[in-house]
């Protein structure tokens, strides 16, 4: 039985953590870590049970992987990852993602430019992966409005040598034997480009996450529209919802038909009236349900790693607002919401631990 | 070989444990950046990049001028000299 969660909080000053016992009704706060400086991802090791990674990217000194061993008390910057090709310059991490349960030692990152990094020690040195960017369109890769950024790392449960990467602008790629080729794989996704249709590069993934128990469950936010993986590829599930613009994008960690978005106007990018609300989908986007009741008739901004469940059951979903610098809680799988936390400096991602 | 004094500011402070000085014995700032990330393993990756190229919002001054206005990291030294490496004023974010 969990003992409890913690949310994992990076703000454009520092990094947080909020602990609570599994009610999950009042929030202890740790940190600021790192204050001062963007952190883009705190992502949690759950095989130790004890680790997390911390995506830091200041101005000053270069972008650095800071790894604790104990939940966030104390932290060991890593050696950076480097490219052996001059003409590209390690710039920021995006994402940090504990590799597969039966290699407890790896963990992966991804990069800007857009690149895979493999640790094989537990996030304290890291190799590129250069199939990647070997790939025959990595060409036609361009930044989006945060950059070229590697961003998404989703792993089969059932095979570690299934690996599946988010790029933005780019699209999703598929690797089957541990990173050492790759498949494009963005069938049945759309792109605004004017491209002709069999065209699968120019997609603009936000966030895409796998199931963390059901093998080839998958569920990404795109820059046009909301997707689920299907045989595959992706069958468009933005029916329902107010439209098809967002960033966050998150996995019931047990039911694997459940899902959920933060939906946002595609001109503003804010919340559309009448306010803030997650969306739900329990029948793996056939149909959407609003969640607000607890949440502000405010335009909240929630960024693409802003959006996150825990793996208690009840699941607790939670989001950060990069507007307001509010954190907000359900513990009960989104009927309603709390805030955890208000005037934080703006949020950029939102993750959990769940303690044993 | 110049006996020269390295002084650390600001973050490069922290990201060298804490140290704010160190005396190195080199000959140009290049040589001098680099005796002193050797002593303080930690500002290595922080003082330049995977390419060996000094990072970006980081100014190195030696004897009070800027070195990208003297020889760069060729800049000779002599002894006695200080050199300075300062978080450059990028504020805004």
């Amino acid at each position: 039985m969990p003992k409890g969660v913690a949310i994992l909080v990076g703000t454009r000053k520092g990094a947080y953590v909020f602990r609570a016992t599994a009610a999950r009704k009042r929030w202890k706060r740790e940190g600021p870590y790192f204050a001062g400086e963007p952190v883009y991802n705190v992502s949690f090791d759950p095989r130790d049970g004890a680790s997390l990674f911390a995506a830091v990217n200041p101005t000053f000194g270069g972008p650095r992987i800071e790894v604790s061993r104990d939940l966030g008390k104390t932290w060991k910057t890593a050696s950076n990852p480097a490219f052996d090709d001059p003409a590209l310059t390690f710039k920021r991490t995006w994402h940090i993602e504990a590799g597969h349960e039966s290699q407890p030692r790896v963990v992966w990152a991804g990069t800007e430019p857009a690149a895979l990094f493999r640790s094989d020690d537990r996030g304290m040195t890291w190799t590129h992966v250069p199939s990647l960017r070997a790939h025959a369109t990595e060409h036609q890769w361009g930044p989006g409005a945060g950059g070229e950024g590697l961003h998404s790392i989703a792993l089969d449960p059932a095979d570690p040598k299934r690996i599946s990467i988010g790029i933005s602008v780019a699209g999703v790629y598929d690797s089957a034997d541990g990173g050492r080729s790759w498949a494009i794989a963005n069938r049945g996704t759309r792109t605004v480009m004017p491209v002709p249709k069999d065209v699968q590069y120019h997609r603009c993934v936000h966030h895409f996450v796998a199931h963390p128990t059901v093998p080839g469950v998958r569920f990404q936010q795109n820059h046009v529209g909301t997707y689920w993986g299907q045989n595959g590829g992706w069958r468009e599930i933005t029916d329902g919802l107010p439209g098809d613009f967002g960033f966050g994008a998150a996995l019931h960690p047990h039911d694997a038909e459940a899902a959920y978005v933060f939906p946002l106007e595609g001109r503003t990018r804010l919340a559309p009236e009448p306010g803030a609300a997650v969306w739900r989908t329990r029948d793996s986007g056939k149909s959407w349900k609003r969640l607000a009741t607890g949440l502000p008739r405010a335009q909240l901004q929630v960024l693409r790693e802003g959006l996150a469940t825990d793996r208690l059951d009840p699941a607790g979903v939670y989001f950060g607002s990069s507007t307001t610098g509010d954190l907000w809680a359900s513990a009960d799988e989104g009927k309603s919401w709390s805030l955890v936390a208000e005037y934080l400096p703006t949020i950029l991602s939102v993750s959990t631990a769940t303690l044993a | 070989m110049p006996r020269v004094s390295v002084r650390l500011h600001g973050v490069f402070a922290n990201f060298a444990g804490g140290a704010r000085s160190a005396t190195v014995d080199a000959d140009t700032v290049g040589a001098a950046l680099d005796l002193v990330a050797s002593r303080y393993p930690s500002l290595r990756e922080r003082l330049r990049d995977e390419h060996g190229r000094l990072r970006q919002h980081m100014h190195v001054f030696a004897n009070g001028e800027q070195i990208e206005n003297a020889g760069g990291e060729s800049t000779t030294l002599a002894d006695g000299d200080t050199v300075h490496i300062v978080p450059a004023m990028s504020g805004g974010s």
